[in-house]
This record gives C-alpha cells, structure tokens and sequence, in this order.
C-alpha cells in the first residue's frame, strides 16, 4: 500500500503523458513501394455548414480533406494511369469512398462521412474512377483511428461488460 | 508505459488515499447485476421511461455499493471511484418544502407584450411531474418553459423580477443587445437578487429573431431545473421568414435523474466541472415526448433553443426536409436545405419543415457517441417526440416558397458593412485549457492514458462517474489571454464602442480534458469569419459560437453596444469553474483597423 503523499506523485508522473504529438485533425501521409519519393500530408476540416460542425442526420462528422502532397510522379510512370484520386477507406478496407482528385500541391477533397477510416492516395485511370483500382502512393489514418480498446488497463476497467 | 501492475498500484492508492469516501450511500436495491453481467436495463435516456436504478458494485459492502450516478450501458463505475462522493456537499432545491404543498408546473404561455409594456416574472419552487415520478423544480410564474414574450422588433418592456426561490438569482437576456444595467450579471452590472427580493429590468429589442431569458447565478442548478423562456421579437415585415403555415417553439434540455430523484447539485459549486451535467432525460419543452399534429404538406416553422446545461443536439424531424432561416441574432444571408441541426448550448436556429406525407415523423436526437473503454463510435438515437401528419391537405399549400432557397439581401448588405475587416490580424487571442488539481487518482490516470484521440465534440457523457466526482474546486476551465497570459476575469480587455474587433478562439487539444466549448458574448454581435483557416461562406449574426476541440475559430464582434459584457462558456458547469472574461465597451469615438 502507498500512501497519500506517493499517490500524490504518481499522479503528477502521470500527468507528463502526452497523445501522440500532431493535431486532432492532422494525417501524416506515408509513402508506399510505387512512388518512395513521394511526402505528404491531410487536415481534416469540418465541410461547409451553417452550424460550423458538420454531421450527417445521424450524427456521422463529415469532414473535408486538405491533401498536401509533394514529389508525386506522373501517374503514367506507374501504368496506365491518367490522375490521382484520395479515397477514404474503412478499418476493414471493404469501403472505399472516392473524395477527389489530388495533385502535387495543396487539394481539398471530400466530404467524408467515415468515424474512422484510412486516406489513400492512389494512381487512377480516370478522374471519374468511381472503384479504386490503381497503385497506391500514400497512404495514412484519421485521427479517431487511435480510439482504441481500453479493455488491457483491468485495473479501470475489469467491471466492464459488453 | 505503465504498466498493468503499476496501474494497479495507483488504483489501490486511489482508494486507500480517498478522502471523500461516503458511508451514508443508500443500501443497494435488491436484484441488482453484478460485475460481468449486462447492467440493468439500462437506459440512460429513458424518455417515457423509468430512469435506471442504481447498480452494484464488485467487492463493496452493500452500504457503499449503491452508484448514485446512472452510468451508460454496458459499463460501470471505475473501481478507483467506488464509494467517493464530489466534495464540498450536495443540496437539492425545496430541501423541506413538501411537494405537496407546491402547485403543479404548467406549460408555457404566450404572454404578448407591446412597447411600453409591464410583466410581472417571478422565479418560484413547483412540483413537476416527468415520466410518472415527481420532482421539485423552478419555474418562472409556475411554467416550464416560462411566459413565451413575444415582442415587437425595437420594443422596450419593462420586467418586473421576483425572487422566490432558496437562492440568490437575476435573469440574462440572452442574445438582446440591451442596455447594460439590465444584463442581468451579478458582480457585474448588478448585485445578485436574493430570496425574497425583487428588481426591475428595462430590456430593449433591437433585432428581430428568437432569444431566451435565464438566470446568470448558479445556471447549473437554476437554468438546469426549468428557470428558462423565450421571446420571440417580430420584424415588421411579414415576409421577414418565407412563410408557414403555423409555428412552433422547442426548448431543448436534460434532466440527470437516478431511480427516484434528481441527482444532487454541488452545494458550494458545480460538480459535473469536466463536462458538464448531461442529462439522461431528454426534454423539449419540459416534457420528454414532445408531440404535434400537422396536415399533410404543412411547412412549419420551429423556434430551436438549446437550453441544456452541456448537450450538443443533432436533431431532425424524421427525414422530412429541414430549411435553416436564422440564428442567434439573425437571418442567414442565404436560407440552406440541411439534414439535421446542430445546437449547442444556448444556441438557436430557425427552421422550416415541410410534412409532405401522412404518418409519422420522429423528433430525434441522434448522434455518434464514443465509448471510450471500448473504444468505438457508438451511434445514439434519443426519440424526443413524434409529428403526426393527417391525410388533409395543408391550405394554403406552401410548397412552392418552401422548395425556393431565399437569399436576404438586408442581410449580405448589413455584413458587407464588415468584409473589409474580414482579413484583418486577430485583434485578441484567447486559448481555451483548463487545470485540475485535486481529482481522484483514478480520473487523473484515466484522463492521461485516454489521450490518443481527442472528439471535436463529445456528444454525449461518456465517463459520468469522473464528472461527477469532479468540481469546480478541482476543475479551473480558463480563457488566455495569449498577449499577457492573463486568465478569465483578470483580463482586462477595453475597445471603444464602434469597433470592429476580430477575436481568435483556440481550442487547445492538449489541456488536461479537452472538450468543445459554446463562447456566449453578452450584448453584442459577431460573425464567424473562419473556422480553422477556412472562410465562412454564409453568414449569420451570433451570439454564441461551438468551438470543437483543437479548431481554431475567428469571430468579428461588432462591439457597438457600450457597458461591460461576458464572454464565457455557457456550458453551466464550466462558466461555474471559471471560464469566464469581460470585454468593456467604452463610449467614444472608435479606431478600428482594416
């Protein structure tokens, strides 16, 4: 057993934890095998609504995706590929919704209505590609892919049910 | 990284160091679930529901086992938090008076007052009857909502305030650019008034819209327990909103209830101070099932209030087409189809809805909530009333002006007024953070480790044990200054009156528990210019503006209205921990810079 003074002290030790160190709306985007050089970054923005925050009807946050990229090769260096296209893809990678085209500099594509969900940067053959079928370039996550189960810490949680 | 065995070692301090452990907790019901069974049919948003009972907890004696705090499904109280009660005492109001003996609360009226007018307004204890079990409450003259005042636009009322309830209060005009003296802020522009005491307040309308009127002393308790009522200002114009075909006031709150009661207020302070109390007993109009009856194809138009002490709403009308018309303070500059409406606390919108079909339209609630042990969006629907649309035909049939989406030229031209100051460098910066000190062990472990992921906007209370246990002792909410690093009521911030003032709100994710903030500015007027470096693209005038966590939001205030004015958060609990400034609108001739 401790005492108060050493529970005192845990509990400033603890309150040095910090998140992960970028912003509740930033994607660090990764390179992928098929074009190394390629940088790049998303925030994500609340898409235009006269409330400020955007939701769908049933609460979903709709967001828009301020894509900075850099060093992107001509898609046509990876095939038969024309543009680039950013895709919001769920957990499970079954859902792939396309958000928009992106080039070299600063797109803003959207809206996404996903809670969690990867950003792929991907070569397509069309502007229009309504399925994802090309190499992809970048890839990161959304900020609430972090929220993650609690259910090791048993000493909060052990009473917790499902 | 900590690990499980050290986690443990913290919890075990957190028990052995409690100072705030309760002896006198009531015994627990029988029939109660145990640890790895579902905990009770819980519904912790039991509108027309009986409210859940308390539930049990692992290896406690049964005097200290009770929860007073319903806790959402599935989960339990921390074990760290077992048995602590939030310090400094609890109270519920009409402690003695025997409800009995009070009268019975009625709905609200519409009380029509023209310019010159006397209303006598008294703040009084009544006996409420929700969901088949009695509560004692406030009322303003013995209504929930109170008197609806409806008003012409530049009128000037005379309120006559009578306080007859156990604690000192006033009442705020939210929204109306008034006269300063009759804001309604004790300390401020008055002194509070206290039982049994009486003042007399001239209160102007200069804008046409909704507006509501509430208490600015202890709006956790008194605002939460029914001391809240709109006006409606109406605009000389009858085509000031396209029209409709009838019209409908919604105030929107909670109640948190246990078994049987109210769940105590904090009696030297908030408790609830991380997020505010959210209630588990959705209400509109003071009653939890809201209901209507309409004519297939009537357009209506809703005056929404946010009057909640911390819940953000998202609510539609059963998939039926929403127009959004208007605002705090006024009309949008372009009227916009929408799917839902978010409200934070104390904001408003005007909305029409159209019915087009018989059958039934559910007034929902719906939102995605995060279950933080889980660690998942769980999507929750609150059902806070029903429309109920007939096989008659609306007449007359308002279809036509209701599919066209207005633009308000009046509007667009009174904001071009300030455009030349929408690229303007922020005037002032304020970071709003927060500290703590004092907390349990337990919350303070749980707060650090649950910081991977910080939600815009938190919905719903996920963590109700750790608010409750925390107060306003323990929890500082802080506006900074950033240029001087002042805090909350030490800033000292003069504009002379005629300025145009850009003002950035940040959000600062990575205080102690980041949360979204609704910033409330007393008798004046702003637009959102920018949230997070984006241009807003249809503006409206406000009065309150939802910050979500980590945004960075530019508001421009038209600083026209002389007298010293809040600006705070409005959810209750945070204002009561000190989120809270004033800005001084000195008389003169004013300076603004392009």
């Amino acid at each position: 057993m401790i005492g108060p003074l050493r529970a005192a002290a845990l509990a400033a030790a603890l309150l040095t934890i910090s998140g992960p160190d970028v912003g509740p709306y930033d994607i660090p985007l990764y390179a992928t095998p098929s074009a190394p050089a390629a940088k790049g970054s998303a925030r994500l923005v609340f898409a235009e609504s006269p409330f400020g925050v955007a939701v769908t009807a049933d609460g979903h946050a709709r967001y828009d995706a301020q894509v900075t990229a850099a060093g992107l090769p001509a898609p046509s260096s990876l095939g038969a590929y024309h543009v680039y296209v950013a895709w919001a893809v769920s957990s499970d990678l079954a859902h792939w919704q396309r958000l928009g085209l992106v080039t070299n500099g600063t797109s803003t594509v959207g809206a996404v209505t996903m809670d969690k969900f990867l950003l792929v940067i991907a070569a397509e053959r069309d502007s229009a590609a309504a399925t994802h079928s090309g190499p992809s370039v970048l890839h990161g996550s959304a900020p609430s892919t972090f929220l993650q189960s609690f259910q090791a810490h048993t000493a909060f949680f052990h009473g917790v049910t499902d | 990284m900590w690990t499980t065995a050290a986690l443990l070692v913290a919890a075990a301090a957190a028990r052995s160091s409690a100072q705030q452990h309760d002896t006198t907790m009531p015994a627990m019901p029988p029939g109660m679930p145990m640890p790895g069974m579902p905990a009770s049919p819980t519904d912790t948003s039991p509108n027309g529901k009986a409210p859940a009972a308390p539930m049990q907890m692992p290896g406690m004696s049964s005097n200290a086992m009770a929860m007073p705090i319903p806790m959402p499904k599935g989960m339990v109280m921390m074990p760290g938090l077992v048995g602590l009660t939030p310090p400094g005492g609890t109270f519920l109001p009409g402690a003695g008076v025997t409800p009995a003996s009070l009268p019975n609360v009625r709905p609200s009226e519409v009380v029509r007052l023209k310019d010159g007018d006397t209303l006598e307004l008294s703040a009084t204890l009544v006996r409420r009857t929700i969901a088949g079990r009695q509560y004692v409450t406030y009322a303003f003259n013995g209504q929930v909502p109170g008197p609806l005042l409806r008003v012409p636009q530049n009128a000037t009322i005379t309120v006559r305030f009578h306080n007859r309830i156990d604690l000192p209060s006033s009442i705020h005009w939210h929204g109306v650019r008034l006269d300063n003296r009759f804001d309604g802020v004790p300390g401020v522009t008055q002194q509070p008034v206290a039982p049994g005491d009486s003042f007399v307040y001239h209160v102007h309308f200069p804008d046409a819209g909704v507006y509501w009127y509430h208490p600015h002393v202890r709006e956790d308790v008194e605002q939460a327990l029914g001391l809240f009522g709109n006006m409606i200002v109406d605009a000389p114009d009858s085509a000031y909103y396209s029209p409709a075909n009838s019209e409908q006031v919604l105030v929107f709150d909670d109640l948190l209830v246990n078994a049987d009661t109210l769940i105590p207020y904090g009696k030297a302070g908030p408790d609830f101070a991380l997020m505010g109390r959210v209630g588990n007993l959705l209400l509109v109009n003071g009653e939890p099932r809201y209901s209507l009856t309409a004519h297939r194809g009537d357009v209506i138009r809703f005056y929404l209030t946010n009057a909640a002490s911390s819940r953000t709403y998202n609510v539609s009308f059963g998939g039926a087409p929403i127009k959004v018309l208007a605002s705090d303070v006024s009309r949008f500059e372009h009227e916009e189809r929408v799917p839902s409406v978010v409200l934070a606390p104390a904001e408003r919108y005007i909305v029409e809805v159209r019915f087009d079909q018989p059958g039934h339209y559910a007034l929902v609630n719906a939102v995605q909530a995060i279950n933080h042990y889980r660690g998942e969006f769980d999507g929750e629907v609150d059902t806070l009333g029903m429309v109920t649309v007939d096989s008659t035909a609306a007449a007359p049939d308002y279809a036509a002006s209701f599919g066209a989406l207005r633009d308000n030229a009046a509007v667009t031209r009174d904001i071009d007024r300030y455009r030349p100051y929408f690229d303007k460098p922020p005037d002032k910066r304020l970071t709003l953070t927060m500290r703590g000190s004092g907390l349990p062990l337990a919350t303070v472990q749980f707060m650090n480790v649950d910081t991977a992921y910080y939600a815009p906007v938190e919905w719903v209370d996920g963590m109700p044990d750790m608010n409750w246990l925390s107060t306003s002792d323990q929890v500082r909410w802080i506006l900074r200054d950033d240029a001087t690093g002042k805090e909350n009521m030490d800033i000292d911030w003069h504009v002379k009156q005629g300025s145009v003032v850009k003002l950035e709100l940040f959000n600062d994710p990575k205080s102690f528990h980041p949360m979204q903030h609704p910033i409330h500015l007393h008798g004046q007027r702003m637009l959102v210019v920018s949230r997070d470096g984006v241009r807003s693209k249809n503006l409206v005038w406000k009065d309150t503006v939802l910050i979500p966590v980590g945004s960075t939001v530019d508001v421009l205030i038209d600083a026209s209205n002389p007298g010293t004015w809040m600006l705070h958060c409005h959810i209750a609990e945070h204002l009561g921990s000190g989120m809270m400034t004033a800005l001084h609108v000195d008389p003169g001739p004013a300076r603004s810079s392009r």
